[in-house]
Formats: structure tokens, C-alpha cells, sequence
């Protein structure tokens, strides 16, 4: 019950606070487009994400924790719309207080609160933004958990809903030349979020699938990224060396994204997928936990290819509840 | 279980509600701005004046030094059909690559709407040359600050494109200059209608901008192939300024826009 009113409550916010005006009259159309020139920045092109939603929400170790989290997304996109165009670099850090607390015996709530410091090296010189991002919010709860102690399998399935809440900064200057879309602490949007995940395991082997899907919203500034599906699984092992813990992960993970929105119309080149590839490991001793990911793509197609996935890693330290 | 489901229809009957809350949209009135970019290019890379090298499928190769031409009558068109002629004695604009703020022809007092399509002139229409000088208004001392005219009795130039080139037969770099404009037989201005690919929505608090691609190529390597090196006379530079190529490359310049995308910033 207490989870459906969180859901309701927040929803009932969202209400509240959507109703926002359009900005007022724009007096300085024209030395906007001046800045345009002047900067010779070519057009908006992709958007794709810089949540790093695929890296998922969970341990695999322990189910409940509180923990902070380090990870880097790294990205080349073009700069412009020619073929000649530059490549740039792109550099998405994060630092996550990422958590699943129990609430209950069912319901758990996983909070998530970012702060991001990114940097990209544009023609003109490296541009950087720093700041809190948005901070999710999931509620959980757990459909299905085998009870008995010597089950050969041992199944968790846990559906839930959450909502992201528009804690970083958007700034449309930042969309204004470049293909990256992405390139923001937040989306200036309530979002909202549906989350599957279903572990199974047989001994020490462990199968830990996920899916989630994001519902983005338009934001102040009529603009509202395209919804967004996450999947991945990952097979875990438990080496288990009573006071230390080691487990070994190998999985896959991808991204599905629709087309941005402007005013209701469609962005060109900001669709895209991709794929990735991810292992890792983590280390439990006592109450503590460290664990170390990478991802590397497998596929990918990202803003009809003006941008491009190089890698990911993270790194956590959690401490068990 | 089923308590749970019920739980999960709660849910999605909520996000049903959240996406109702969004508000609609104002009526549409008012006037707003509108940029028309225009981003040189030459079959599909960017322009780099003076530096870079561009390959025609004649195997010549061109370094564009100058490219300037002339923007005129532009007309919007709305989804619904409705159409705005911008008025006239303000829709002349000299386009020029060295001059970055030159690229946008700005226009005022759009009335506000979704507009989908876009006309434009390249050149100077005749009914306005005809005008005589004093008709020109400001446009006359403008075009002719730039470099946009022979005389006033010669007319206007709607294109001037100038570089170097060297070709198969011709391994010297060797100037080139291509302007339109009217000759004794034909007047050369032309006219583009292009559809946008998403709408431009003017409003008073939206200025859109459309973006236009212009590749140069096509100048003498559109619909019409012209080899510069045909035109080299005793090898001083290939002068294509009259004659009956001149209607051959307005028939492809005619042809060398194309709009990549709109914003609505």
C-alpha cells in the first residue's frame, strides 16, 4: 500500500507543477541567430543519453544497499552536418548516491542522485558543465520470490514504477550547435519509469535480467527527449570465501531511443540504439562492498551515426543494509 | 496476487492521467521571426574558402575563394496552404561566405503560423531591375558595396563564384569566375520552392530558423556538366559570364538547395 501512495503523491506533484508558461517574448530572436554565425555552429542533430540507463540499478551481490557510484561515459560525435565535419570527444562523468533500501518485506525503494561533470572539445575550445543531475526515484516491489531454502532455482521477479525529477540544470544553449542532445545535467522534464527485473539462480550461478522503460516529458522549454528502453542481463558468479565475497559478472546491455521533440516536431538524427557488452566484478567483505564495471559496444547506431559509444566503466563502494 | 494487480492497473491508469496534464497549446497569432540559414557547402562537405580542395565528376579540381549570390522574394507557406509573400522592398539579401553574418536572411513581422514551405528567388527579378536605379531603394548601394553588379545598365550579378581550378588539361592553377546575371537573350533569375522537413513555427516567443543547404557543386556540376577547362580561353582563367552556358548553370543552380532541418528555438 505504501508504495501506491508514493506513486500517487508524486504523480499528483508532477500535476501540480507542469502547468508551466511558455517563455515570455524572445527580444533577442535575432542576436540569437547572430550568435549562430558568429560561432559558425552548425545544427542540433542527435540525443542520446547520458543517464548511463542501461548500467541498471542493482548489485549483484547484495540486494540492498546504500552506495556511491562513479561512472564515465565516453562518446566521439560529429560537430556539424557535413561529411567533413569534426569529430569531437565527449566526456560524461557521474557521481551517483545510488541505493535500494527496503521498505517492508516487498517493497523496496532504489534512490538515485547524480552529479554530473561533463566536458566536450569543440572546435571552438572545450566546453564544460558540472552540476546535480536529476535524481530518480523507484518504488519496487517483489511479484514473485522463491521461499523455499532448497530450491534447486531461486527466482526474484520485482516490477516497479519511478519517477525522475528535474534536479539538473537544462540549458538549450547547449543543444543549440551540436549533435549530442545529450549534453545536459538533465532533461528539464519529469519523467517517469517502469522497471522489470528478474533474477534466477541455481547455486552459486546467478542470471540477473532488466528492463526498463523511461517516459519522458516536455520540458519549460517545449523540448522533450525521446522515450527511452533499456534492457540488459548479466550471469554472476559467487566465489564465496566465508568473510570475502567475489563475484564475477559477464552480461550484455542496450539502449533503445525514440526521436526528440521541438514544439511537438520531430528531431532528425536523434534516434538510435545501441548495444553493449559489460563485465565486471565485486568484492564483499563484511558490510562492505566495491565493485568495478566496464561496457564496450557491440552495435550501435546513434544519431543516424553522427555519434558514436567508445566505452563505459564504473566503479561503487557500497555498505550492505 | 490479485491485489497486486490491481496495484499495477493503479499505475498505468495514473500515467494515463500525468500525460493529460500537459498543457495545449495558445491560438496562433501574433507575428514572430525567421531565419533563413544558408550553409555553403560542396557535395556534402563543408565550405572551406581558399584551402580545400573540391572534385568535380570532370575530375577538376576547384579552390573557392569566392562565393556570394543573391536571395530575393522569399515566400512561406503554412500546412494549411495559406501563403506570405514577405514584402518585397525588403527581400533582397546578398549572401556571402566570408561575411558569417550575412548567411541568415533575417526576416521581421512573420505572421505567426506552421509553415512548411519555402520559396525563394536567386537573383534580381526583372519586374524590379525594371524599376530603374531609383526603384532599387537601399539594395542597389548595398549590391554594388559587394561587388553584386556590373552597371547599373549591365544589371545586377545573382551568383559570383570565383577560385582556382586545375583539371586534367589544365595542371596550372588557374583562375576561374562564374557570375549570372542578365545577357542579351536570356534574364537568368530563377526561382527554388523546397518543402521543409518539419514545420518552422513563427511565433511571437518562437523565432524559427531553417536551414539550407547550398551545394556549390552543382554550379557546374548539376543537372548540366560544365567542364571549367572548356571555358579556359587561351588559357587566361575560364570566364563564364554570358553566352549560352549561362542559362545551363541557372538551370543548376536552380537545383543546388536543399533544406536540412528547421529549428524552433
Amino acid at each position: 500500500m505504501k508504495n501506491k501512495i508514493i506513486v500517487v503523491f508524486l504523480f499528483a506533484f508532477q500535476c501540480a507543477v507542469a502547468n508551466v508558461e511558455v517563455d515570455s517574448v524572445s527580444n533577442f530572436a535575432f542576436q540569437k541567430m547572430e550568435f549562430f554565425t558568429d560561432f559558425d555552429f552548425d545544427c542540433d542533430a542527435c540525443g542520446c543519453s547520458a543517464s548511463g540507463g542501461s548500467m541498471g540499478y542493482s548489485s549483484m551481490l547484495n540486494s540492498n544497499f546504500v552506495g556511491l557510484r562513479y561512472f564515465k561515459q565516453s562518446y566521439t560525435s560529429k560537430d556539424g552536418i557535413f561529411a567533413n565535419s569534426p569529430w569531437i570527444d565527449e566526456n560524461f562523468n557521474t557521481l551517483q548516491i545510488w541505493s535500494k533500501i527496503p521498505l517492508g518485506k516487498k517493497v523496496q525503494l532504489s534512490a538515485l542522485i547524480p552529479y554530473h561533470f561533463h566536458d566536450r572539445a569543440l572546435t571552438a575550445g572545450t566546453e564544460s558543465i558540472k552540476g546535480l543531475g536529476d535524481a530518480s526515484v523507484i518504488v519496487s516491489y517483489s511479484i514473485y520470490k522463491t521461499q523455499k531454502e532448497e530450491a534447486l532455482f531461486v527466482h526474484d521477479l520485482q516490477l516497479g514504477g519511478g519517477i525522475k525529477i528535474p534536479t539538473g540544470k537544462f540549458e538549450e544553449a547547449n543543444n543549440a550547435g551540436t549533435v549530442n542532445q545529450s549534453f545536459q545535467l538533465g532533461t528539464g522534464s519529469w519523467d517517469y519509469l517502469l522497471v522489470g527485473e528478474y533474477v534466477v539462480k541455481k547455486e552459486s550461478l546467478g542470471l540477473n535480467t532488466m528492463l526498463n522503460y523511461n517516459f519522458k516529458t516536455k520540458n519549460q522549454k517545449n523540448y522533450q527527449f525521446g522515450n527511452q528502453f533499456n534492457y540488459g542481463s548479466t550471469l554472476f558468479y559467487l566465489l564465496d570465501y566465508n568473510a570475502l565475497k567475489i563475484v564475477p559478472q559477464i552480461g550484455v546491455a542496450g539502449e533503445v531511443f525514440e526521436s526528440n521533440k521541438q514544439y511537438g516536431e520531430k528531431l532528425a538524427n536523434t534516434s538510435g540504439d545501441v548495444l553493449f557488452s559489460k563485465f565486471g566484478v565485486e568484492v564483499g567483505k563484511e558490510k562492505l562492498s566495491i565493485g568495478i564495471n566496464a561496457m564496450l559496444p557491440i552495435s550501435q547506431n546513434l544519431s543516424n551515426g553522427n555519434m558514436e559509444a567508445n566505452y563505459r566503466w564504473s566503479i561503487n563502494l557500497n555498505y550492505v543494509l | 496476487m490479485k491485489n497486486l494487480l490491481n496495484k499495477a492497473i493503479a499505475i498505468i491508469a495514473l500515467s494515463a492521467v500525468f500525460t493529460a496534464c500537459t498543457n495545449d497549446e495558445a491560438a496562433i497569432s501574433g507575428t514572430g521571426n525567421l531565419g533563413v540559414e544558408f550553409d555553403n557547402s560542396f557535395a556534402g562537405n563543408d565550405l572551406i574558402l581558399s584551402t580545400q580542395p573540391n572534385i568535380t565528376s570532370n575530375d577538376e579540381v576547384l579552390k573557392i575563394e569566392k562565393i556570394k549570390y543573391i536571395i530575393s522574394n522569399i515566400v512561406l507557406t503554412t500546412a494549411e496552404g495559406t501563403v506570405f509573400t514577405y514584402p518585397k522592398n525588403k527581400s533582397y539579401f546578398i549572401i556571402d561566405e566570408s561575411n558569417p553574418k550575412s548567411l541568415i536572411a533575417k526576416l521581421e513581422n512573420i505572421p505567426a503560423g506552421n509553415y512548411t514551405k519555402i520559396k525563394f528567388g536567386i537573383g534580381v527579378d526583372k519586374a524590379q531591375w525594371e524599376l530603374g536605379a531609383t526603384g532599387q531603394g537601399d539594395f542597389l548601394l548595398e549590391a554594388q558595396a559587394a561587388g553584386m553588379m556590373w552597371s547599373w545598365s549591365a544589371g545586377y550579378k545573382f551568383i559570383a563564384f570565383e577560385g582556382m581550378f586545375t583539371a586534367p588539361t589544365v595542371s596550372d592553377e588557374t583562375s576561374f569566375m562564374i557570375h549570372t546575371g542578365q545577357t542579351g537573350t536570356d534574364y537568368n533569375y530563377t526561382e527554388v520552392t523546397l518543402d521543409l522537413p518539419s514545420k518552422a513555427i513563427v511565433r511571437s516567443s518562437i523565432s524559427p530558423i531553417i536551414h539550407v543547404i547550398t551545394d556549390l557543386s552543382k554550379v557546374i556540376d548539376g543537372t548540366n556538366k560544365i567542364k571549367l577547362s572548356d571555358n579556359n580561353k587561351g588559357g587566361m582563367g575560364a570566364m563564364i559570364m554570358g553566352g549560352a552556358t549561362l542559362p545551363l548553370i541557372t538551370q543548376n543552380i536552380s537545383n543546388m538547395f536543399t533544406v536540412d532541418h528547421v529549428h524552433n528555438d
